[in-house]
């Protein structure tokens, strides 16, 4: 059984993509044995009013609510978007909040978005912070050339200490232990996903994925493939190759992840 | 265990990885822990041979430095024989020193191939020396590449497809790989600019594992002008190929391309 926390529906304006809608994603999901997948609206990063894209994902996955965890995209400076997440959460069954500051240009510690991410946390909800969607080095020339900025988390991470946070598809080992600090000091968690983790010893006889263990601890990862964007066994691999016994395997796969889900389940539904 | 069945591709069949790197350690000297790392790891993940070189990524390397790399390059030739191979690093700009070294390389340390970084486009005229050099040895051409769309760009001489496909066109007879076609910004720009240029390969290492990258690769190039590589991302360049919708032959074909079969040979007699 496996959780995945990173997933899309929908078009990327950029290139075409495969399996991008909620059949596709299914059919791959049980190909891998993913019981359950976060999954979120890639329109809703593109249009102006997130909240469509958000309809528009809830209505994709009616047929598969067993299989689904629909997390809100909302732009934290634009008109509405407290009721919008709140209408995502209390009526649209959303279970948890994703922010692309990079794409809506704001910076994460902005009023609006502080007040949102702590709303989040007052609810049990849990905040996903994609580092990248696609890896900057291929972009389109009208895409955005930002990526997460570590340094603006680090800061949310304080003004919102009780918020749990997912953070996606980056070098999690360093930003596991630039927020090692911060973290030790807050209620909230952070979790990590490992899909830029090199798990083989190339390059020294310490791994990217024995750093992120040491930054960040086996309770604190969890499982991502950012499908529909990428294949999926470059993470099968990781898994074969971390050289875990069961119990933290399972961690990993689907115990960390039930966490975030019963906490947010016994708090919203 | 995840891919049981996957991963008999490469348990049972010969894998060659054309794009891997040793490292020197602060005397000049092979770094022999990083070098028998990755050879443990490759030899765990069912790799065969790697094909290593140390470039230098950065400025207008000295041709003392690229003597010493490559020297580096022949160590781990030594520590590992019949597993590691090597291609020769040169600064095109110094051509006389370039042309030697290159020489140097193939004829007495028993490289297969040479590397070439950022310094210079491919297709720039700098380059037709070396480039008619290889073609007299018969040795393929490896050069750092990538479609990178990053205001300012950080590469500003990187070679592109469309550099490739003017360098293939120029010199029918080259043997030109494009490296890292996971790794080099627009991978579909490259693919579709060397498409019709049979003298251009790449290999698919790189950490970008996007999917589809693998069946547009075959589909412009074919299984035949496609080389496995990892380039320091194994996980990355095991599963993108596991993970793709080709036929079962062409993954074969890639793991151990025929085409550069006469390289490996020769390197080995000599």
């Amino acid at each position: 059984m496996i959780y995945d926390v990173n997933t899309y529906i929908g078009h990327w304006p950029f290139r075409q993509l495969r399996n991008n809608t909620a059949e596709g994603l299914v059919k791959k999901m049980d190909e891998a044995g993913i019981s359950v997948a976060c999954v979120s609206s890639v329109h809703s990063i593109f249009y102006k009013d997130t909240q469509e894209g958000n309809m528009e994902l809830v209505k994709e996955i009616a047929p598969y609510q067993n299989r689904f965890l629909p997390f809100a995209i909302i732009n934290p400076t634009y008109p509405a978007w407290k009721n919008d997440f709140l209408t995502g959460i209390q009526k649209m069954n959303m279970k948890g909040l994703e922010l692309y500051p990079y794409y809506h240009q704001y910076n994460l510690t902005c009023p609006e978005s502080v007040e949102l991410v702590r709303l989040a946390g007052e609810l049990g909800l849990p905040v996903h912070l994609p580092c990248a969607v696609v890896n900057m080095r291929q972009r389109h020339w009208m895409d955005t050339q930002e990526n997460l900025d570590y340094g603006q988390v680090e800061r949310l991470l304080s003004l919102c200490p009780d918020t749990d946070v997912i953070i996606t598809n980056g070098p999690s080992d360093i930003i596991a232990q630039k927020l090692q600090k911060v973290t030790r000091e807050r209620k909230g968690k952070v979790f990590y996903d490992f899909a830029r983790v090199e798990v083989y010893p190339i390059r020294g006889a310490k791994t990217n994925f024995q750093g992120l263990v040491a930054a960040a601890g086996v309770d604190r990862i969890v499982f991502g493939s950012c499908m529909p964007f990428q294949y999926l066994e470059p993470q099968l691999i990781r898994l074969n190759e971390m050289g875990f016994e069961k119990d933290d395997l399972e961690k990993i796969l689907f115990k960390n992840m039930t966490y975030i889900i019963d906490k947010e389940s016994a708090n919203v539904l | 265990m995840f891919l049981k069945e996957q991963m008999k591709l490469f348990e049972q069949n010969k894998v060659v990885n054309w794009h891997e790197h040793v490292r020197g350690d602060r005397s000049g000297q092979l770094d022999v822990e990083q070098c028998d790392l990755l050879v443990e790891s490759a030899q765990k993940a069912h790799m065969d041979v790697l094909v290593v070189s140390r470039p230098i990524s950065g400025g207008s390397p000295t041709p003392d430095e690229f003597r010493t790399n490559n020297n580096v390059v022949a160590a781990a030739m030594k520590r590992h024989p019949g597993i590691i191979q090597g291609m020769a690093f040169v600064n095109p700009g110094f051509k006389k020193e370039a042309l030697a070294e290159i020489d140097r390389c193939v004829n007495e340390l028993g490289m297969v191939g040479i590397k070439l970084y950022n310094q210079y486009f491919i297709s720039d005229p700098v380059l037709r020396p070396i480039i008619e050099k290889c073609i007299e040895l018969d040795i393929p051409i490896l050069e750092h590449a990538g479609k990178l769309n990053l205001v300012p760009n950080p590469q500003p001489t990187i070679s592109d497809g469309t550099h490739f496909a003017k360098a293939a066109k120029e010199y029918p007879e080259g043997i030109f790989i494009e490296a890292h076609i996971g790794g080099g910004g627009d991978w579909q720009w490259s693919l579709k600019a060397i498409a019709d240029h049979p003298n251009v390969y790449t290999d698919i290492s790189g950490s970008v594992y996007d999917e589809g990258i693998i069946e547009q690769t075959v589909h412009y190039l074919g299984a035949n002008r496609t080389l496995f590589g990892t380039d320091g991302s194994f996980s990355q360049s095991i599963g993108k190929l596991l993970g793709a919708n080709i036929s079962q032959q062409d993954k074969i074909t890639i793991l151990n391309n025929p085409a550069f079969a006469r390289y490996l040979e020769r390197g080995r007699k000599g």
